[in-house]
């Protein structure tokens, strides 16, 4: 398993906010909401967060993988993406589209 | 490395001596020479400082250390080479060592505190938005959406009454 990459899997992930607080760096940038749910036969509604934004910002990550380590619901993955290699910062923000997961770690 | 490890702790007035003791042991092959912050883990008061030596063959190696608060005596009479680590130790830790070179190392003299302490709070820390405030219902720069009421969480590692204002 080479830890060049760390990427997310959206689906897992619930906002708890668990891998941004826990940063080291503070490279990980985290947007949600709250819905309302309701499920049948169920008294009032379920408030579910929705993730909006979730950005790694690479040009902090020191690849340490506390964020991996601490998420509850294995939503971090550990990926063999290759480093990023860019002279522009903007580029080192990667966006939930950018941090799928191959699936090859 | 070393085949084996061992521990010493001395008193700080009694480093120098010590450590020249240890040399005539023949530990001669000098390693390094650290600080470790330990305020307020455990209860302890202050600073460490380890030195590590070992003898040339590498057959057995000696960790030495003591309990500074600011200020502790040079080995560089005894150990020209550590003067870089106690000039760096000097400037990361804050650590007085009488009778050493009183050149700082990387750091001018008029950056503030000593980086390492941990009571030393980072500028950028505190100048920085943390990512970590935002809530599902309070936004990263503090602002809040829908029904938020939850207390802002803190940073670590910061302050309360850094984050106001």
């Amino acid at each position: 398993m080479k830890h060049s990459f760390i990427a997310l899997i959206e689906d897992k992930c619930t906002s708890c906010m668990l891998c941004v607080r826990e940063c080291p760096a503070w490279c990980i940038h985290l947007d949600s909401h709250t819905v309302d749910v309701t499920e049948e036969g169920a008294r009032r509604p379920r408030k579910v967060n929705v993730l909006d934004s979730f950005e790694i910002d690479y040009s902090l990550c020191m690849y340490c993988g506390v964020c991996i380590d601490v998420c509850p619901f294995d939503a971090l993955a550990w990926d063999e993406h290759r480093a990023l290699v860019t002279t522009n910062r903007e580029d080192m923000l990667l966006g939930i589209e950018d941090l799928g997961f191959s699936g090859s770690s | 490395m070393a085949q084996s490890f061992s521990w010493q702790s001395v008193e700080p007035s009694d480093w120098r001596s010590d450590i020249q003791v240890i040399i005539d042991d023949g530990f001669i092959y000098f390693d390094f020479l650290a600080g470790v912050d330990r305020e307020n883990i455990n209860g302890y008061p202050g600073t460490e400082v380890v030195a590590h030596l070992a003898k040339p063959d590498l057959s057995d190696s000696l960790f030495i250390f003591t309990q500074v608060f600011n200020e502790l005596a040079s080995i560089t009479d005894l150990i020209p080479a550590a003067n870089w680590h106690e000039r760096e130790c000097a400037e990361m830790f804050g650590i007085t060592f009488n009778g050493g070179a009183a050149k700082p190392l990387l750091r001018h003299e008029d950056l503030g505190r000593p980086p390492l302490r941990k009571s030393t709070v980072l500028v950028a820390r505190v100048l920085t938005p943390w990512p970590g405030g935002a809530e599902p219902e309070i936004k990263e720069d503090g602002r809040k959406v829908g029904n938020a009421s939850r207390r802002r969480q803190r940073p670590p590692g910061v302050p309360e009454n850094w984050l106001t204002p």
